[in-house]
């Protein structure tokens, strides 16, 4: 399960695997896809690979231009990072910088934009916040997503972002029906087993472990240490799933979609703790809709991130790539490569808050025992990451399909992918326009590596009729509605909560900071999503704080 | 054979004045305005006619041969003009150039008929017995068509059907002529095939007119379409005979001139009237003008804006005679603006308040349309209204989906608007429901504030409106939101039931 990294695949996927907003205006110049009849425009976008060539020539003893200082230097603007310096700024601190490789901050909340909407490129919603989501709750107050509370405490939403109705549909047997659980057509022990896995998961959500905490919670730093349930971190879910009799096809696919859905791997790679916390970890309720409903913007999580950004202009650093970080002193001192021009320069302060992906690392903090053994893996807790590929496509109007009309989400019992989000379902607008698809396919039928590899060697032709196949499948005539298709690889797209990652002692050790080096990504839980990733930023920034004023 | 050709005669006039007939009656169709049309039909047809006689004497041998080939030509053309009227009216710039072509050139070969047959009978009758016996047989078959054309033919066989036979009517006497003239006739054969593969067109024509009308959308409506267009949002198609005009949007109904005055009336006059000196007002949707031309009979209103998506439904109702002839030119006053936009995203955004908002949207048949009706809609409403001010929403049936009607209500009330729910009898639609929402009670206008000349609503008209009969209660009750749309989903089943009925 452990990959080790070598250093050329490490350079090869950091230049593949940063991901930020990306300016998506529709390349008109981008070539057409050859073998179609339609004229369908097709491109490859992500970060260029020069960054990291420029690195791993210029490893060793660069020449730095000058020297900054700061008193917190934030490494990666994605919402581990955006959240430390929202919470530094909340608190009075506002001398922070915060380096960010791509042209725009963002991670895996990246988004884009063309002449037919905004999308994401990756994280696309938000499940409504449980009350010990605190951090969650308490931006979502100041942002006016949480308009007020009603007399039973519940949130009232901003109603034009909770998902709107119908919010997902499955396509099994010919036909689109509503919700992702296979209901359809299933024998009668079939639907049984659905609803025992249900009951299950519900009494895993009000579980309570023998310290009196909730088992699942959100952060889920939060959860009960109850061996009971610390225990399921010991196996994968497909085990857990064959310990319980679960054997019928509709269950095991439908487990296997949301563990694909949410950590891209499939129920082998999968911890049964992570398995059963998509599940019983979410308990939000509010005053104006369901419970465990979503929050969603056209442009996905991109909306989070805007929102986060704008009050930060000045600190944000773009283009910017952190090369080597060293504890000198009471001080750190950053190097940071300038993409741009090429050119080294320093930052030094009082704090680093390290707010990339976590094996990011292993490369980059130089340890001042053995200042030139950065390669020597000391750092590296052999993460496994998911590779995705997210493609936008543009299609002249929504394809025709049978059953139930379009679905924010859609999904098809037959295909490899994940479907596809509809980035205007949102809209308040009653016209028939061009509109944008969000297609995601999390390559979970690999190895990562050999994932990996295929991920970035693929051409785009090779892509894009890939992508254009599957669609098919709910779709016959997609074909000739497809006005072009963007591709956005993600090398190295969410960590795997792998059997032990959650409750081992790697996670221990790698959430432990290195003199005044803090760390903070989602990657310190072990699972990606906003809640971790705003929850380890946000700690972080709490224990700077902590710090400066004693 | 003299009486063969006098039955000739006979023939060819009844056909040349059912052509005439359906030129002018499509042609009243498509362009309105019938006296028109009939006028400047029958006109060039009588001119044409004249040209064909005068041409006639240029024909100088071979008179029976060409008088065939003069059926021939009468059956295929004079056959085929309805569906080609109907299937070009969309296709081409300038109808009226197809039109008056089409009726000049059937006009030609008529009037080359009647002289071609009189010089062929010439050898076999004295002058006066030839002159008085052709034009015997010609007016009785005039006669004859005027009376079949209006009452047998259109309401039986259709436009379409009637010329088409009629066709056949002309091919026959092609067949007869050759069969009479077989000794005397060059190209016997050749004329006879070509007769027979034309005759087997025309069948064809006949036998697939559904097909046909289907394909100038004229099947899937009662009457004849006068107008379509599509645009980027709808299909917009005009139908129209002489009593009624029809609007389909997308296949539904918006209202048919005969009885659109009681659903409009309806719709803008209980709140209208029970106003104090209404000053400015909203209408969402209703491209069409009717609501505005009610809201004009009310002096005090000062501004009448009207958001509507399709630019195309306005600019039509603005300048289509037959349309701004039933909303009275509304959309043109001086009072009127008129704003394309999406009525959610143009809401959010004025700083302009309203005394009244009339909400005229078509029915939540979809999701797109029920996110208009969402209780964020509604909100988003309320804060475009003055102090005490009111909206009025067209709320589907309460007869047919009486779940849906109160769901409306329902939702209104969920955002703090007073609802007054009530209901109107209009025969193209059944009984319709409207809701009321305003800020302060509602109190029923006296009949003084009612503008003179109203014929369905009153003072007296309006208590019974109000009441609502055991069978359109709901049964369930529900609060519409983006993201239940339960709306959607209760007017889907409800008018599911009817349709399913069918």
């Amino acid at each position: 399960m452990s990959t080790p990294i070598s250093r050329a695949v490490f350079l090869k996927v950091l230049a593949g695997c940063g991901i930020a907003a990306v300016a998506g205006k529709l390349a008109l110049d981008a070539p057409y896809l050859k073998g179609s009849k339609e004229k369908i425009r097709c491109r490859m976008l992500g970060p260029s690979s020069k960054i990291g060539h420029r690195l791993r020539q210029a490893a060793g003893n660069e020449k730095v231009s000058g020297t900054q200082s700061t008193r917190v230097t934030i490494i990666g603007g994605g919402i581990a990072g955006l959240s430390a310096a929202w919470w530094l700024k909340k608190y009075g601190v506002n001398d922070f910088i915060i380096l960010e490789l791509e042209k725009e901050v963002g991670g895996n909340s990246a988004s884009g934009s063309n002449p037919y909407g905004a999308f994401p490129w990756g994280a696309h919603y938000v499940p409504i916040p449980n009350t010990e989501s605190l951090y969650v709750r308490q931006l979502f107050e100041e942002l006016k997503i949480i308009q007020g509370y009603n007399a039973a405490g519940e949130p009232i939403y901003d109603e034009l972002m909770l998902c709107h109705e119908p919010q997902d549909r499955l396509y099994k047997d010919g036909a689109f029906h509503e919700g992702l659980v296979p209901k359809r057509g299933l024998q009668t022990d079939e639907s049984a087993e659905v609803a025992r896995f249900f009951e299950l998961m519900l009494s895993f959500r009000r579980a309570t472990g023998s310290d009196g905490k909730q088992a699942f919670t959100i952060p889920l730093d939060l959860s009960s240490q109850d061996q009971n349930f610390i225990a399921l971190d010991s196996i994968s879910m497909s085990q857990w799933l064959n310990d319980n009799n679960f054997k019928c096809k509709p269950i095991l696919w439908y487990v296997n979609y949301c563990c694909r859905d949410d950590y891209g791997s499939s129920t082998e790679n999968v911890s049964a703790w992570a398995g059963i916390h998509y599940f019983a970890g979410r308990r939000g309720t509010a005053a104006n809709s369901e419970p465990n409903a979503v929050l969603t913007w056209p442009q996905g999580n991109g909306f989070l991130v805007e929102k986060l950004k704008a009050p930060l202009k000045g600190c944000i650093r773009n283009n910017l790539m952190a090369s080597a970080v060293k504890q000198k002193g009471n001080k750190v001192l950053t190097t940071c490569l300038h993409s741009d021009t090429n050119e080294y320069s320093a930052i030094e302060s009082d704090f680093v808050i390290f707010a990339a992906p976590r094996y990011v690392a292993a490369h980059v903090i130089k340890d001042q025992k053995q200042p030139d053994t950065a390669h020597t893996h000391s750092n590296d807790f052999g993460l496994s990451y998911a590779p995705w590929m997210v493609a936008n496509i543009s299609l002249r109007q929504l394809p025709d399909s049978r059953g139930l009309a379009p679905a924010w989400d859609n999904v098809s019992y037959y295909s490899d992918s994940l479907g596809y989000v509809i980035s205007n379902h949102q809209e308040i607008s009653t016209r028939q326009k061009p509109t944008v698809i969000t297609y995601y396919f999390p390559l979970s039928q690999m190895q990562p590596k050999a994932a990996r590899q295929k991920l970035l060697q693929s051409t785009e032709e090779e892509w894009s009729r890939i992508i254009i196949e599957d669609l098919k499948g709910m779709h016959p005539n997609i074909e000739k509605d497809i006005i072009s298709i963007d591709l956005w690889p993600w090398g190295h797209g969410l960590i795997r909560p792998s059997v032990g990652l959650i409750w081992g002692e790697t996670r221990k050790r790698m959430k432990e900071a290195k003199g005044n080096i803090l760390f903070a990504h989602s990657d310190m839980s072990g699972m990606s999503n906003f809640e971790e990733a705003q929850y380890h930023g946000v700690e972080a920034a709490k224990m700077v704080l902590e710090k400066l004023e004693s | 054979m003299t009486y063969a050709l006098l039955i000739t005669a006979f023939v060819i006039s009844t056909c040349g004045l059912i052509y005439e007939l359906i030129a002018g009656t499509i042609a009243s169709y498509l362009l309105g305005d019938s006296i028109t049309q009939f006028s400047t039909v029958i006109g060039v047809y009588l001119f044409s006619m004249g040209i064909g006689s005068f041409l006639s004497k240029y024909v100088e041998k071979n008179i029976a041969f060409t008088f065939v080939q003069v059926e021939l030509l009468v059956g295929v053309i004079g056959g085929c003009s309805a569906t080609l009227l109907f299937l070009l009216f969309n296709q081409i710039d300038n109808f009226r150039i197809l039109l008056y072509s089409l009726v000049a050139i059937i006009g030609i070969l008529i009037g080359l008929e009647i002289p071609l047959l009189m010089r062929i009978l010439q050898d076999r009758l004295d002058f006066k017995d030839l002159v008085s016996q052709v034009f015997t047989f010609d007016y009785v078959g005039a006669l004859l068509a005027s009376l079949l054309f209006p009452l047998v033919l259109v309401p039986y066989l259709g436009l379409i059907r009637t010329s088409f036979l009629f066709g056949l009517f002309n091919l026959g006497v092609a067949v007869w002529t050759i069969h009479l003239f077989r000794n005397e006739l060059p190209y016997k054969n050749t004329l006879k095939s070509t007769a027979y593969l034309l005759i087997f067109a025309l069948v064809c024509g006949f036998a697939f007119a559904d097909k046909l009308m289907g394909i100038a959308e004229a099947a899937t409506f009662q009457d004849p379409v006068i107008y379509s267009t599509s645009t980027p949002y709808q299909r917009i198609v005009l139908t129209g005979n002489s009593k009624d005009l029809r609007l389909f949007l997308n296949g539904n109904l918006q209202f048919s001139s005969r009885d659109e005055y009681r659903y409009h009336e309806a719709l803008v006059h209980p709140a209208m009237a029970s106003i104090n000196a209404p000053k400015d007002i909203l209408v969402l949707g209703g491209g069409d003008g009717l609501a505005v031309r009610e809201l004009l009979k009310y002096p005090s209103v000062q501004t009448i804006t009207l958001v509507d998506l399709d630019k195309e439904m306005t600019v039509l109702f603005k300048n289509q005679g037959m349309l701004t002839r039933l909303n009275q030119n509304s959309l043109n006053n001086s009072k009127v603006k008129v704003i394309i936009n999406d009525a959610f995203i143009w809401l959010r955004t004025t700083p302009q308040k309203f005394d009244l908002a009339i909400i005229d949207f078509p029915d939540p048949s979809n999701y797109s349309l029920g996110k208009l009706y969402s209780d964020t809609f509604y909100k988003t409403l309320k804060n475009v209204l003055k102090p005490g001010g009111m909206v009025v929403v067209q709320s589907t049936s309460p007869f047919y989906a009486k779940n849906s009607f109160w769901c409306v209500d329902q939702t209104l009330r969920s955002v703090g608007f007073n609802t007054t729910p009530y209901h109107a009898y209009v025969p193209a639609f059944g009984d319709w429901g409207y809701v009321i929402g305003s800020l302060a009670p509602f109190k029923p206008a006296s009949q003084t504030a009612y503008p003179a000349g109203l014929r369905y609503v009153s003072a007296d008209t309006l208590p019974p409106m109000l009441c609502f009969a055991k069978d359109m209660l709901p049964t369930v009750s529900s609060v519409n939101k983006l993201n239940n749309q339960s709306l959607v989903h209760l007017f889907e089943s409800e008018w599911g039931e009817y349709v399913d009925a069918h």
